[in-house]
């Protein structure tokens, strides 16, 4: 039973391996393998959930070698938050897909894509996992690599520029992660998390230098790769170029991981004391700031309904960030459970935003108008996905948003609770014309019918329904992301 | 680049390059080298083939079909090697103690040489496939 | 001072390779010498890396009677890291020549151009 999280991260690298031989067979449909695939992983690790409630956190030891030799993979609550998440979007968004690859991407790529999806899942089931300086950096290798090419795998000219800079941009990033590795390895010769925790106060006394250029190497580094305010510049192009499916993921996910990694090698390496020592907190919640804002007023001028969400994307990001940089645990609970709701509430946007371009092909927003009436249950999942976002009550986004105020009045810092309001109401500001716009625009009359395939509009269904859930009954959830904001923050 | 003597002296030295590849994957576990140098030393073997003949008869040698199914076998076996592991009870790719011979000679360390030869085939293919991929762009 | 710098010498090297491949990656306009920008800067880690391992008069570490060692950690790290950075020179590289066929030209300016000209 205490295999179940290793086993996830195998049993996507297996189905990854197989899909090439199995998609040479004839009546092989590779979307439903790998739905079937992803419904098998949402089971192992919910089953590893129930596990750990059961256990309480333990560390797992592949090939058996015990600590200062061996690698460890430390199965705790915020790896099984993790896993909960990626598993479960990943789940809905490869039912979604089924219907909506057909039309972007050829079709002797289909079961190339969905190779790379399943490397990208092992990658970040792996990061959520991993308690290994150096696992780290090969799994966000696989992740960055995996999600460019998701970007490419549509063949046209913008998603071939976009990966293009993603990926330069990224590696530049991993070259920074990797040299901050290596300051770390010199002076204290160890690459395990927990064991770093306790021997760097005394690498810091003898060497304070590579402790400190290690760690602005890591903020830098990952902040290329979760956009960062300043180091955001990719992420309009590649996530609003993309095939839906890819979007979703890539906005839902992957910046969110590299995020959770940041703040589990600060707290648990460098620990919070130096964290609070030199003044990073405040230059992280700056950043912040900045991020929200410059986000959301780009946000507002944007005639693409995809790059509008990418540039919404950046803004929601740095409210993780700055959850995790009010060193408070309120503070932080708002910033995990605004990973998760994140995730569902851009996800369904995502997808609404791709069932409109399928049915009707227009991706601009001023030619949205009227466009409630024929396509009735996207639109209303779209509307519910906005408001969570803007943060009104009722919906899963006000409960991370009440958690992220409280947090900032813990730390003694109400500046930022004006922030908070303050960008609700820049995000009203663009997504509620469109809301208006599609179900009071011209062409008004009666209801017609979605005429969507029902692979289609059950995720987008699903997700929508998760989010009022959640928003008017977070007990459940919000009791997990206590506890895994409590392993950092002890 | 269809050259005589080119071709002559690939064809002599072929074999040679893929010994000496060949023997850096098996000797993994008891010299400098492993997987993922054996494994591009081998594919260096097609690669100088392909570029003495004609890309078409490096398709020949090594066609598309094989090298999608070394590349899956090569990522298969380590998963399964790993998980034998699993099914005895301890954890994944845990090294098995019956088989952990002396040190130094081949057959020893356990599932190491199994692991060696995988990845071996994994990166020969692999590496074979990008260069005849990347060359085969300048004739279409 | 000259002693300072000496005994240093692999490390300035390599941050000296770091900042030119960072430089190059940044300023050049031609993709391809981009590309060339990343590996040089990837080397230059590597070799931060590596040297870190090594001990005064070991050799190899190659288990024979008594002798002292050169660290392996870091060699067996940096592989790991060499092959993941031949397999993003060659996606960039397969990149590239996509852009080739839709452009006419490698030179990124000259992309801009091109695409501010079509919107």
């Amino acid at each position: 039973m205490s295999h179940l999280p290793v086993l996830l991260v195998i049993v996507y690298l297996g189905s990854a391996f197989l899909t090439p031989l199995l998609s040479r067979l004839k009546r092989f449909s590779a979307n439903w393998f790998a739905v079937g695939v992803a419904a098998l992983g949402l089971l192992v690790s919910g089953t590893s959930a129930l596990y750990l409630a059961e256990v309480g956190p333990f560390s797992y030891f592949p090939g058996g070698h015990p600590l200062p030799w061996g690698i460890e993979i430390s199965v705790d609550w915020v790896a099984v938050y993790m896993q909960l998440t990626i598993n479960f979007i990943a789940f809905m968004v490869l039912i979604y897909s089924k219907a909506d690859l057909i039309r972007e991407v050829e079709q002797g790529a289909i079961s190339w894509y969905y190779t790379l999806f399943f490397l990208l899942m092992a990658a970040l089931n792996g990061l959520a996992l991993a308690a290994d300086l150096f696992n780290i950096y090969v799994f966000t290798e696989i992740s960055s690599l995996t999600a460019c090419a998701l970007v490419a795998i549509k063949s046209q000219r913008q998603c071939v520029e976009a990966s293009l800079k993603y990926m330069i941009l990224s590696t530049l990033g991993s070259g920074m992660v990797l040299l901050g590795i290596s300051l770390i390895y010199m002076v204290t010769g160890h690459l395990n998390i927990n064991v770093l925790g306790q021997a760097l106060p005394a690498a810091f006394a003898a060497y304070p230098w590579n402790i400190l250029v290690a760690l602005s190497l890591f903020i830098i580094g990952f902040g290329i790769k979760s956009a960062l305010f300043p180091l955001h510049v990719w992420l309009p192009d590649a996530h609003s170029s993309a095939p839906t499916p890819s979007s979703a993921v890539l906005s839902g996910l992957v910046i969110k991981v590299y995020v959770i990694v940041l703040a589990k090698i600060i707290f648990q390496v460098f620990g919070i004391d130096l964290f609070s020592a030199i003044p990073i907190p405040e230059v992280l919640l700056l950043l912040a700031t900045f991020g929200i804002f410059a986000g959301s007023i780009l946000a507002i001028g944007q005639k693409d309904i995809k790059r509008m969400l990418a540039y919404s994307s950046v803004a929601q990001i740095c409210y993780i960030y700055m959850g995790l940089a009010l060193v408070t645990e309120t503070g932080a609970v708002g910033g995990l459970l605004h990973v998760f709701n994140h995730a569902v509430m851009k996800s369904s946007l995502f997808l609404a935003a791709g069932a409109i371009i399928y049915k009707t092909g227009i991706r601009k927003i001023e030619d949205l108008a009227g466009i409630g009436y024929r396509m009735p249950i996207t639109m209303a999942v779209f509307s519910v996905g906005a408001l969570s976002m803007v943060g009104i009550p009722g919906f899963s986004g006000f409960i991370s948003k009440y958690y992220l105020a409280f947090g900032a009045l813990d730390a003694g810092k109400p500046f930022y609770v004006a922030v908070i309001l303050l960008s609700s109401l820049l995000n009203a500001i663009y997504y509620f014309p469109i809301i208006v716009r599609a179900f009071f625009g011209q062409g008004g009359g009666k209801f017609s019918r979605d005429n969507l395939p029902r692979m289609m509009s059950l995720p987008m269904l699903v997700l929508a329904g998760i989010t009022v859930y959640f928003g008017i009954l977070p007990g459940g959830l919000v009791k997990i992301v206590e506890l895994a904001a409590a392993t950092w923050l002890r | 680049m269809q050259d005589m003597v080119l071709q002559t002296v690939a064809k002599l030295l072929i074999p040679f390059i893929q010994l000496y590849g060949m023997y850096v994957i098996f000797h993994g576990h008891i010299s400098p080298g492993g997987g993922f140098a054996g494994g591009a030393i081998v594919a260096s073997s097609y690669i100088l083939y392909a570029l003495a003949h004609d890309v078409g008869a490096g398709f020949k040698q090594f066609p598309r079909l094989v090298a999608k199914w070394l590349e899956s076998l090569g990522g298969l076996i380590f998963l399964l090697v790993g998980l034998v592991g699993i099914i005895r009870g301890v954890q994944f790719l845990t090294n098995i103690p019956e088989w952990l011979g002396q040190v130094g000679s081949i057959f020893s360390a356990g599932i190491i040489p199994l692991l060696t030869v995988a990845i071996g085939m994994k990166v020969c293919s692999t590496i074979v496939t990008l260069f005849y991929n990347l060359m085969e762009e300048d004739h279409d | 001072m000259i002693s300072n710098l000496v005994d240093n010498l692999h490390f300035l090297t390599a941050i000296l390779l770091f900042l030119i491949g960072f430089h190059t990656m940044l300023t050049h306009s031609n993709l391809i010498k981009k590309i060339i920008g990343m590996n040089i800067m990837e080397t230059g880690i590597f070799l931060f890396f590596i040297s870190i391992g090594y001990v005064e008069g070991g050799s190899a570490p190659i288990i024979r009677e008594g002798t002292a060692m050169v660290n392996p950690l870091p060699s067996a790290l940096i592989l790991t890291g060499i092959v993941v950075g031949v397999s993003l020179t060659a996606f960039a590289l397969a990149l590239v020549i996509k852009l080739y066929r839709y452009y006419g030209t490698i030179d990124a300016d000259e992309i801009m151009r091109l695409r501010s000209n079509e919107e």
